[in-house]
C-alpha cells in the first residue's frame, strides 16, 4: 500500500466532518514526535496542516466529527473503501460530538432559529457517530484526544499489536495520582466513576469535576450514578446537564438522558 | 518478610513525654539521618500523606469526619495532631508505588531485557496507625512471605523508618476492633506516639528508633501523662462500640456464593474501583508496554489496577468474570474470605477507606451481614458425653427383640446400654458394629425407658449381618453421636415434620417428643412419603399416631396396587394441606436428597423461613467424630456439625452437587 518508490511508510490521511478541528491540532501539537513522526508516516493528506491533497488508497484514515451533512454519508463511505485502517478521532466522530443534542430536539426549529436563510443550510437532523455509518478499527476518545493515545496508536501500527488503550473509570487515574476524590471529600458533582480513562484524569487534577468528555467506559453503570446524583440532591435538569455533554450520543448516556428527559 | 530488628522489652515498655511544641526536634532528628518525611498534610481538602518538611506541615487542630461515600476535613476541638483517622492514601502508595517501571527492553544493536535495580532512598513514614501497620504487613506476606517475592517492595519497604501514631479517636467508617488490627499499635514501628494534652507519650520500637527518641529533648512522663496515654487509646475501642461478628466470615461467605445480593449491591456499584484503590492491602496490578514509534526500546510499566476492571478477568475466548456481581464477589470473597487461604490473614484490616471513599457509598459492613450472616449457635451440642467415642473403643449391648418393618428393613430393640444412650435425643445416632463388621452410622430411631431402637435398611454387609441376628447377641456401640433436632425452637409454632422413605427412622424419635409435649406447639403434623404402601415404616406406629388428636398424620405413596386407598403422589403434593401461617411453621426434613431438596424448595415457596427448616444430612462415615474426613461437606463434617443442620448454617451447599 506503500506510496511506489518511496520507503514503506505508511500512507495516512486525516479528514474531518462536523468537528472543531481540536483534535487535529492534538496531532499537530505532538511536537517533540513530530519530526519522527513524519519521518515513518507519510502523511499525503492532512488539510489542516497542509494544502497538499491527495487521493486514496490509504494506509491510516484519522477521522474527525460527526456524520451531520447529507453529503458527509457518501464521503465516509468511500473513505472506508479506501482506508486500511479507519480510526475515528474524538468525542464527535466517536459519539456524536456536541452536535448530537439536536438528536434530542427539532432540527428544523433549531435551524431557523440560527439562520437567517436556513434553506440554504443542508444538514441532516441527527448528527451520529461514524461508526453508525461505516466499520471502524480503532477510536481515540476524549474531546479532544490525548496525545498520549495518538502516539500509542501510530507506534502500535508500527509495531504491528494491538493498541494498549484501556477502558476503566477515570477514577482509576485519579486514584494513582493520588488526587483526592471531588465526589467524596467536596461533594461534586462528576462523572469520572462512569467516563473511560485516557486524560489523565485532567479536569480532576484542577479541582473540577469530570464532564464525560471521553464518553462512557464498558458497561458504564449510568443508572446507579444517575440515581445517586439525584439522591445527592441534585435537580434532574442539573443531572441531564452532566450526561448530556459531548459525549450524549453514546449509550448508556444517551438513554439515561432520554429517561432523565422524561422526568424533567 | 520485614521485620524491625528487636528490642529488649524492658526498652521497648520504657516512655518517653515530648512536649507537642517539640514535635521539630523529632522531625528534624528523623532529617539528620537522612531520611525524607512522609507524613499527614492538608491538600485538597483532606489529609493526604507527602513530604512534611517541619511540623507546621502537619494538620495540628483539624479532624475528618467520614462516613459512607463522605469525607469533610474540619476544626477540632483541640490542637491535636493527629486528631485525624485515616486518610484517603494508602501508605502502600510508597512501598508499592502505583505506577512502576518493571523493565526495560530493546533491540536496536543488541537483543535484550533488564530490570531496573530498585533505587530507593531512606524515608520515615509518619503518624502510621494500628490498622495501616497491619496493612504493610499483610502486604508483606502478599508480596515477599512465598517462593517469589516482589524485589522492589521489599527495598521500598526495608527503606522506610515507621512513626506510628495510636489512634485517639475514630470515624464511623473504622472497624478496626473488628478485624482485630487495632486501636492499639501491636509492634511493626520504630518509634510510637500516644497523643495526650500537651504533647506526646513516645516510646522506641526498634534500636533505630531508640537512637532517634535518645536525641530528643523528652522527660519522663508523669503517671497522669502515661494513664492518659492508655485511656486515649482505650476511648477509642469504646467508641467504635461492639465489633461485628466477623468470626467465620470466610467460610460464612463460601456458603453464599450464589446469594441474590450479589446481584443487588452490583446493581448499585459504579465499578470505579475507589474500594480498591484506596484498600491498603489490595495489591492487583496490570502491566503496559511503552515504546518508541519502532518499537526498539521499550519500557514495562506496571500499574494498580482493580479486580472491577471489565477486562481482569478476560481472555482471548471470552470473560470469567463478565457481570458486575460476579466482580464484586470476587472482591469481596477474596477480601474477607480467599484471602485466608492464600495468605494466612484476612485482606481487610478495618480502615474503612473502601466504604469512604465509595461515590455510590457501599458499606461492606452491611454487605457482610446482608450475605453471610452470623450462623447462630442454634443446633446445641451434644445433650450428652458420648461414651466410647474412640473408634475402636465399645460399648457392649444386647439385642432384646428384633422386628420387620419392611421386605430389606428392621428395627433393632437395644437393651442393657449404657446410660448415654438413653439419655440421647431424637435426631443423634451410634455407631455400631460387629466383630469382623465394621461400623456402621444408624440414627437412633426411639428412646424407650431401658433400650433404644435401630431401625437398619440392609444395604450394605454390616447393616445385612445385623438384620439377621437374634435376641440375645451382642453388639458394639458407640455414641449417641452428632446434632439432634432443636424442638424448643418449635415451641408455640407450627411443628411441621416431613418424612420421606426410611428417613422417617431419624425422625421418629422426634414426633414420640412432638406428641408427647404437643400442648407446646401450635400444632404438629407429619407428612410422610414412600415408594409404595409396603415400603412404610412403623406402621403400627402412624396408625396409633394418627389415632391421636395430638398430631395430625398424612400418608403418600408414590405408587400402589388398587387395594391402597389413600394419597398417591410425592410428599411434597401434600403440603396443600398446609392452612397455617407459614412464618410461623418450624419444620423438620429427612429423607433421600432430593426428597428433602423439593420439599424445602416446597416450604420455603409456602413461606416458611429458611431458619425454621432443619435437616438432617447423610454422608459416608467411619469414625463419627469428625477425625476421618469421610463425611466433609463444605467445611463442615456431617457427624460432629450435624448430622442435623439449620438450613441457614448449609447456605447454598444444600442444593449443590457434588459436594
Amino acid at each position: 500500500m506503500a506510496t511506489p518508490g518511496r520507503t514503506a511508510r505508511p500512507r495516512v490521511a486525516v479528514v474531518k466532518f462536523a468537528s472543531c478541528d481540536g483534535c487535529q491540532l492534538t496531532i499537530l501539537d505532538l511536537e517533540n514526535q513530530l519530526l519522527e513522526i513524519v519521518t515513518r508516516f507519510d502523511i499525503v493528506e492532512f488539510p489542516e496542516a497542509t494544502s497538499r491533497r491527495s487521493p486514496g488508497p490509504y494506509d491510516i484514515v484519522f477521522v474527525e466529527g460527526s456524520i451531520s451533512a447529507p453529503e458527509h454519508i457518501d464521503a465516509i463511505k468511500e473513505l472506508r473503501k479506501q482506508a486500511r485502517i479507519l480510526v475515528t478521532i474524538g468525542a464527535c466522530a466517536t459519539a456524536g460530538g456536541i452536535q448530537a443534542m439536536r438528536n434530542w430536539a427539532d432540527h428544523d426549529a433549531y435551524r431557523a432559529a440560527i439562520y437567517e436563510h436556513p434553506e440554504w443550510i443542508e444538514s441532516l437532523a441527527t448528527a451520529t457517530p461514524v461508526a453508525d455509518h461505516v466499520k471502524v478499527d480503532a477510536e481515540l476518545r476524549g474531546c479532544p484526544i490525548d496525545g498520549g493515545q495518538l502516539a500509542e496508536l501510530l507506534t502500535s501500527v508500527l509495531v504491528g499489536r494491538r493498541p494498549q488503550i484501556r477502558d476503566e473509570a477515570v477514577c482509576r487515574e485519579c486514584k494513582r495520582k493520588g488526587i483526592v476524590c471531588l465526589v467524596v471529600a467536596a461533594g461534586e458533582a462528576c462523572m469520572g466513576p462512569i467516563t473511560t480513562s485516557g486524560c489523565n484524569a485532567l479536569c480532576p487534577t484542577y479541582g473540577r469535576g469530570c464532564y464525560a468528555c471521553f464518553g462512557p467506559r464498558a458497561g458504564a453503570n449510568a443508572k446507579s450514578w444517575s440515581a445517586g446524583l439525584l439522591k445527592s440532591g441534585r435537580p434532574p435538569e442539573e443531572v441531564w446537564r452532566l450526561f448530556a455533554g459531548f459525549t450524549a450520543y453514546a449509550e448508556p448516556f444517551r438513554s439515561t438522558i432520554t429517561e432523565l428527559g422524561k422526568k424533567g | 518478610m520485614i521485620t524491625s530488628p528487636a528490642l529488649s522489652p524492658t526498652a521497648a515498655a520504657r516512655q518517653w513525654f515530648l512536649a507537642r511544641g517539640d514535635l521539630g526536634a523529632l522531625i528534624e532528628a528523623i532529617r539528620e539521618t537522612g531520611r525524607r518525611i512522609i507524613g499527614p498534610t492538608i491538600r485538597e481538602g483532606a489529609i493526604v500523606y507527602d513530604e512534611v518538611q517541619t511540623a507546621a506541615d502537619l494538620p495540628a487542630g483539624w479532624r475528618d469526619e467520614q462516613s459512607a461515600g463522605r469525607y469533610r476535613l474540619e476544626r477540632g476541638p483541640d490542637d491535636r495532631v493527629f486528631g485525624y483517622t485515616v486518610g484517603p492514601t494508602p501508605w502502600k502508595r510508597f512501598t508499592f508505588p502505583p505506577n512502576l517501571t518493571i523493565a526495560t527492553a530493546h533491540r536496536a544493536n543488541a537483543f535484550g531485557f533488564e530490570q531496573p535495580v530498585p533505587d530507593v532512598p531512606p524515608v520515615a513514614f509518619l503518624g502510621v496507625r494500628a490498622c495501616e501497620i497491619a496493612a504493610l504487613a499483610i502486604q508483606d506476606r502478599v508480596f515477599l512471605g512465598g517462593q517469589f517475592t516482589d524485589e522492589d517492595f521489599r527495598a521500598r519497604r526495608s527503606a522506610a523508618f515507621i512513626v506510628a501514631v495510636q489512634c485517639t479517636t475514630s470515624s464511623s467508617t473504622c472497624f478496626c476492633t473488628s478485624m482485630e488490627t487495632g486501636p492499639e499499635v501491636r509492634g511493626g514501628y520504630d518509634i510510637l506516639l500516644t497523643e495526650i494534652d500537651g504533647g506526646f507519650v513516645v516510646q522506641a520500637g526498634s534500636p533505630g528508633g531508640a537512637a532517634i527518641v535518645a536525641k530528643l529533648p523528652t522527660r519522663r512522663p508523669s503517671h497522669a501523662e502515661a494513664g492518659a496515654a492508655v485511656d486515649n487509646v482505650e476511648a477509642v475501642r469504646t467508641q467504635m462500640g461492639a465489633p461485628l461478628p466477623m468470626a467465620g466470615i470466610g467460610e460464612r461467605l463460601k456458603l453464599q456464593l450464589d446469594h441474590p445480593r450479589w446481584a443487588q449491591v452490583a446493581d448499585r456499584c459504579v465499578e470505579c474501583g475507589n474500594c480498591t484503590m484506596s484498600c491498603p492491602t489490595c495489591f492487583c496490578t496490570s502491566v503496559a508496554e511503552k515504546s518508541d514509534l519502532d518499537g526498539r526500546t521499550s519500557s514495562t510499566e506496571r500499574q494498580w489496577d482493580s479486580c472491577f476492571d471489565v477486562a481482569f478477568a478476560k481472555v482471548a475466548g471470552g470473560d470469567f468474570r463478565a457481570r458486575p456481581r460476579d466482580r464484586y464477589r470476587q472482591w469481596l470473597t477474596h477480601k474477607f474470605g480467599t484471602w485466608w487461604d492464600q495468605f494466612g490473614t484476612s485482606g481487610c484490616v478495618g480502615c474503612g477507606r473502601c466504604i469512604t471513599w465509595c461515590p455510590v457509598r457501599i458499606d461492606v459492613r452491611e454487605e457482610l451481614a446482608a450475605i453471610a450472616p452470623p450462623i447462630p449457635p442454634v443446633i446445641r451440642p451434644v445433650a450428652v458425653e458420648p461414651v466410647a467415642a474412640s473408634p475402636g473403643t465399645y460399648s457392649i449391648a444386647r439385642l432384646a427383640s428384633i422386628r420387620p418393618e419392611t421386605e430389606d428393613t428392621t428395627t433393632l430393640s437395644l437393651t442393657d446400654v449404657d446410660p448415654a444412650f438413653l439419655s440421647g435425643r431424637p435426631g443423634q445416632f451410634v455407631m455400631i458394629a460387629l466383630p469382623a463388621f465394621p461400623a456402621v452410622p444408624i440414627s437412633i430411631s426411639r428412646f424407650r425407658a431401658n433400650a433404644i431402637d435401630l431401625t437398619i435398611r440392609a444395604v450394605g454387609a454390616t447393616s445385612t449381618a445385623l438384620g439377621n441376628l437374634h435376641p440375645g447377641a451382642k453388639v458394639g456401640l458407640r455414641g449417641p453421636l452428632g446434632t439432634f433436632w432443636p424442638i424448643e425452637e418449635a415451641y408455640g409454632r407450627h411443628a411441621v415434620v416431613v418424612a420421606g422413605g426410611v428417613g422417617l427412622s431419624p425422625l421418629h424419635g422426634l414426633v414420640d417428643a412432638l406428641v408427647a409435649n404437643h400442648d407446646r406447639f401450635e400444632s404438629v403434623s407429619l407428612f410422610y412419603g414412600s415408594r409404595t404402601p409396603e415400603d412404610q415404616l412403623f406402621r403400627d406406629d402412624l396408625a396409633a399416631w394418627s389415632a391421636s388428636k395430638a398430631i395430625d398424620v398424612a400418608v403418600t405413596v408414590d405408587r400402589a396396587g388398587p387395594e391402597w386407598k389413600g394419597r398417591v403422589g410425592v410428599v411434597t403434593t401434600l403440603f396443600d394441606k398446609i392452612s397455617w401461617d407459614c412464618a410461623k411453621v418450624t419444620a423438620f426434613v429427612v429423607g433421600p436428597e432430593r426428597m428433602m431438596q423439593a420439599s424445602v424448595q416446597g416450604l420455603i415457596s409456602k413461606g416458611v423461613p429458611a431458619d425454621r427448616i432443619c435437616v438432617s444430612m447423610e454422608r459416608h462415615m467411619e469414625c463419627g467424630i469428625g477425625l476421618c474426613g469421610h463425611c466433609q461437606m463444605a467445611g463442615r463434617f456431617v457427624c460432629k456439625d450435624g448430622p442435623v443442620f439449620r438450613l441457614d448454617e448449609l447456605g447454598d451447599m444444600f442444593n449443590r452437587e457434588g459436594i
